[in-house]
């Protein structure tokens, strides 16, 4: 058990390197010189060799990774080539940003979804699970940004009730930020929720075709009881998987809703990043969105664990032959 | 050169009946979805041209609110920056001299400017009793440092090399607090109206390292607050010399994202999107809203496509000739941005400009066939370069596509990524599209988008005639005599010139309702007298 968890973490840390490593290959990709793209098009020709230089551009590329590798061990991820602060500390005020919706989304949304799904689980072939069912499909056919304007149109603009974007900048308070989330909040919701609402549907219809079930039904149990006890912890297994990789697709990449509601996020701090190739920033960046699939997966995996008895007990079955 | 900052989606408004066909753009197809409540705002636009600016008498005060486009999270308040913060320029700082309406230099901080030696020394005699927001007085010290922290090559300022060409820091001097000096290094009787760039805004001597942060001008508003990318604000600076502003103060938010800028002028969140170019379906929306309106500010982009003169087939005069009379350019503005600017002609000098030469070459396709022929092409295949970079480029290439087809011409449009096509295609490929705001003074629109060698020569024209006229230009004193010069380099740009430049166009602004006077024209923003509704 203990050495499955510690295979599990050392995997989850040779992925983040891996993806570190394919990050700065990419970023080296990017069409465009550097310097230029930083300096913008008024730049000198001069000023373009001279920030070249500085940048350390003209070294290898294997050079400058492994350089920053070691810093990154040592926790220091580089400075923008922008704005010559430390990369760490921009993020870190755009990851909060970002992770205010994100908890807001992963509580309530998420919540949202599954009670859905597992109601239109329950209530096979009735209106309740058409209803809900189409409504999620819809949700999850129209693309975000379609959705994010139509919100605006009606809730900022016909009837004002929310702000149509955020107007304060990056390192705006909580108190500031909120009444902005809730129509980005509803977007990803509307967009993620199908997917969490189908599984779970499908794995509650599963579970409840079993044959413990029908058995739990035949011993004369509650339905309550049934569904709380017994059908609710084996129909999570397949859904945890999905709910994981949702939770990273909001930290790491709800790029276009950001920026539709200007909300100052990471997706809205890599696209600014990107146009102006500040390649320390995005690789951080990267690595952030790295960290969070592995731990998501390694969360998923973990809870797995505790949700199916026969992995559970793996060890002690082991122990036992 | 184009600020820094992205510029948005360019259409125009349409004035006729019909603006449904703006529905294939896919912000129309996102109003479209919006079912009944969208084709309520289509039908309520038609017949919606672009409004003027309201005007009339402005109550004493309010809170005006600008949503901006952001130069980068390394925006910087000094003026001088390549990442300068340009809407807060003018409302911080002040220059020696700025311009008016018809290009025409006219008094800020310096009051008086004449030429002597030749047009080599210029003495300029500054305002008396102008005070900086920290209290301290004006003084030439300030203008020398500011012109000195501009030539300084480690900030990196896009003006430093336009100016640096006749001005070394060593040239400048003060011989008294009101008396600025400036001996340059060759003639150029148009020195002044170099002065007048956004980058040459007037800061307090010494403060190079602190600029960036305090904005510390003698505008007619003192800064509050700036965040890089983010929100600031100015307030009124009562003792401004031009006389008190009406407003008492201004905020300003950076939204990146054209479609939320838009989204925040819809919402009322902010008054006025500066720096905006709206497309049709955005202008469009914006009219039928009962609180908004948009303002056309005339001519204030000019279109151009460079045809690279070192590479086939554009090395011949012949073709280049072709391209430019294969077209009908009435039929390319219409097409492009449904008619709203000016035909250009091929000449970048704008017709309200008091040097502008009144000269085209004639449509004709039968000519341009001929000249194609006589260059030993019976037609011609061409690759022409566009991007997202500038909505309107694209638009422009297709419209071009279409004009020159009876001409024996036969485009091949390539649409670039938008992010890197300043740096890899643009100068580097045989026939690209490109854009420029306009309202440089004639002296620097000429010398560096066109002379021999420039860095921003788009299309690597080199002609050591043009130069010569230049030159000889820059060093005549006598005005009649220099505005010939100008002009038979309109001339010869025309006929031989190495870019076809089909418009000018108009930059669509959107602004709420109880806006009035808003007046804005090349690169000057009236912000004393812009107000709300009294």
């Amino acid at each position: 058990m203990f050495s499955y968890i510690v295979r599990r973490v050392m995997l989850a840390v040779v992925t983040v390197l891996i993806a570190s490593a394919l990050i700065f290959a990419a970023l080296l990709a990017l069409p465009g010189d550097i310097a230029r793209q930083i300096l913008g098009r008024d730049a000198t020709p001069q000023a373009v060799a001279d920030l070249t230089a500085r940048l350390h551009l003209d070294q290898p590329a294997w050079q400058r990774y492994f350089d920053w590798l070691a810093g990154a061990l040592h926790g220091d991820f580089g400075t923008s080539l922008v704005s010559g602060l430390p990369v760490t500390e921009v993020v870190f005020t755009y990851l909060r940003n970002s992770g205010l919706i994100a908890g807001i989304v992963i509580v309530f949304g998420i919540a949202l979804s599954l009670v859905l799904g597992v109601i239109a689980g329950l209530k096979r072939g009735t209106p309740a699970d058409t209803v809900i069912s189409l409504g999620g499909l819809l949700g999850m056919s129209i693309p975000e940004y379609t959705i994010a304007t139509l919100l605006v149109m009606a809730f900022s603009i016909a009837i004002p009730i929310f702000p149509a974007v955020v107007t304060a900048g990056p390192d705006a308070t909580v108190a500031q930020l909120l009444p902005a989330v809730w129509l980005p909040v509803i977007t990803l919701t509307t967009v993620m929720a199908a997917y969490i609402i189908r599984m779970t549907r499908s794995s509650v219809i599963d579970v409840m075709a079993s044959e413990f079930v029908t058995t739990a039904q035949l011993k004369g149990l509650p339905t309550s009881r049934i569904v709380f006890k017994h059908v609710l912890p084996s129909a999570m297994l397949p859904v945890l998987n999905v709910i994981a990789i949702n939770i990273a697709w909001l930290v790491g990449g709800v790029v276009v809703v950001e920026a539709v509601f200007n909300y100052p996020g990471l997706g809205t701090l890599m696209i600014e990043s990107v146009s102006r190739r500040d390649i320390p920033m995005l690789q951080l960046i990267g690595v952030i969105g790295a960290v969070t699939y592995a731990v998501c997966n390694l969360a998923a995996d973990l809870a797995g664990i505790a949700f199916n008895p026969r992995l559970r007990t793996l060890s002690n079955r082991k122990a036992h032959r | 050169m184009t600020s820094p900052d992205s510029l948005p989606d360019r259409q125009s408004p349409s004035d006729g009946p019909s603006p449904l066909h703006a529905a294939v753009s896919r912000r129309g197809v996102l109003l479209g979805g919006l079912g009944i409540t969208a084709s309520t705002l289509l039908l309520a636009a038609c017949g919606t041209a672009p409004g003027s600016a309201g005007s009339g008498a402005a109550a004493k005060g309010g809170v005006l609110r600008i949503a901006r486009p952001i130069a980068s999270t390394g925006e910087s308040l000094d003026p001088a920056s390549s990442l300068c913060a340009y809407e807060y320029l003018g409302a911080l700082y002040s220059r020696l001299v700025k311009q008016d309406k018809t290009g025409a230099v006219v008094a800020d901080l310096a009051t008086v400017w004449q030429s002597s030696n030749g047009a080599k020394t210029w003495t300029l005699t500054l305002r008396d009793g102008v005070t900086f927001h920290n209290g301290k007085a004006f003084t030439s010290a300030d203008a020398k440092y500011t012109l000195q922290h501009i030539l300084d090559k480690a900030v990196g300022s896009p003006q430093a090399g336009v100016l640096g060409t006749f001005l070394s820091a060593s040239g400048i001097s003060t011989p008294d607090a009101r008396t600025l000096v400036l001996n340059l290094s060759k003639p150029n009787a148009e020195f002044i109206s170099l002065l007048t760039h956004y980058n040459c805004y007037v800061i307090p001597d010494g403060s190079a390292s602190t600029i960036g942060s305090t904005g510390i001008g003698t505008g007619p508003f003192s800064l509050v607050s700036f965040t890089p990318a983010g929100r600031g604000s100015v307030k009124a600076n009562p003792s401004y010399f031009g006389g008190a502003p009406v407003l008492d103060s201004i905020e300003f938010t950076g939204i990146a994202d054209v479609q939320a800028r838009i989204n925040a002028l819809l919402g009322q969140q902010v008054d006025l999107i500066a720096q905006t170019n709206l497309d049709t379906a955005s202008a469009m929306t914006v009219n039928a809203s009962a609180n908004h309106t948009t303002v056309a500010v005339k001519n204030a982009q000019m279109y151009v496509l460079p045809m690279l003169f070192t590479a086939a087939p554009f090395t011949d005069v012949n073709v280049r000739r072709a391209f430019k009379q294969a077209f009908n350019p009435q039929d390319v503005l219409s097409l492009a941005v449904n008619g709203q600017g000016t035909v250009a002609n091929s000449n970048p000098i704008l017709p309200t400009n008091p040097y502008w030469l009144d000269y085209s070459l004639p449509y004709d396709q039968e000519q341009a066939k001929s000249l194609l022929s006589k260059a030993g092409y019976g037609s011609l295949d061409q690759v022409l370069y566009t991007s997202t970079a500038d909505p309107t480029l694209s638009p422009l290439a297709l419209a071009y596509q279409s004009a020159v087809a009876g001409a024996g011409i036969n485009i091949k449009v390539e649409t670039a990524a938008a992010d890197s096509y300043y740096t890899n295609v643009w100068m580097k490929k045989p026939f690209m599209s490109s854009y420029w705001y306009t309202g440089r003074p004639i002296d620097q629109q000429l010398n560096e988008v066109f002379r021999s060698g420039s860095s921003y020569n788009e299309s690597l024209w080199a002609n050591s005639q043009f130069d010569g006229l230049l030159d000889a230009a820059r060093a005549e004193t006598d005005d009649a005599r220099r505005k010939t010069l100008y002009q038979d380099a309109q001339k010869l740009l025309v006929d031989d010139g190495s870019t076809i430049i089909p418009f000018f166009s108009d930059r669509i602004m959107g602004m709420s309702k109880s806006v009035v006077n808003y007046s804005e024209f090349s690169f000057e923003f009236d912000y004393v007298n812009i107000g709300f509704k009294g």
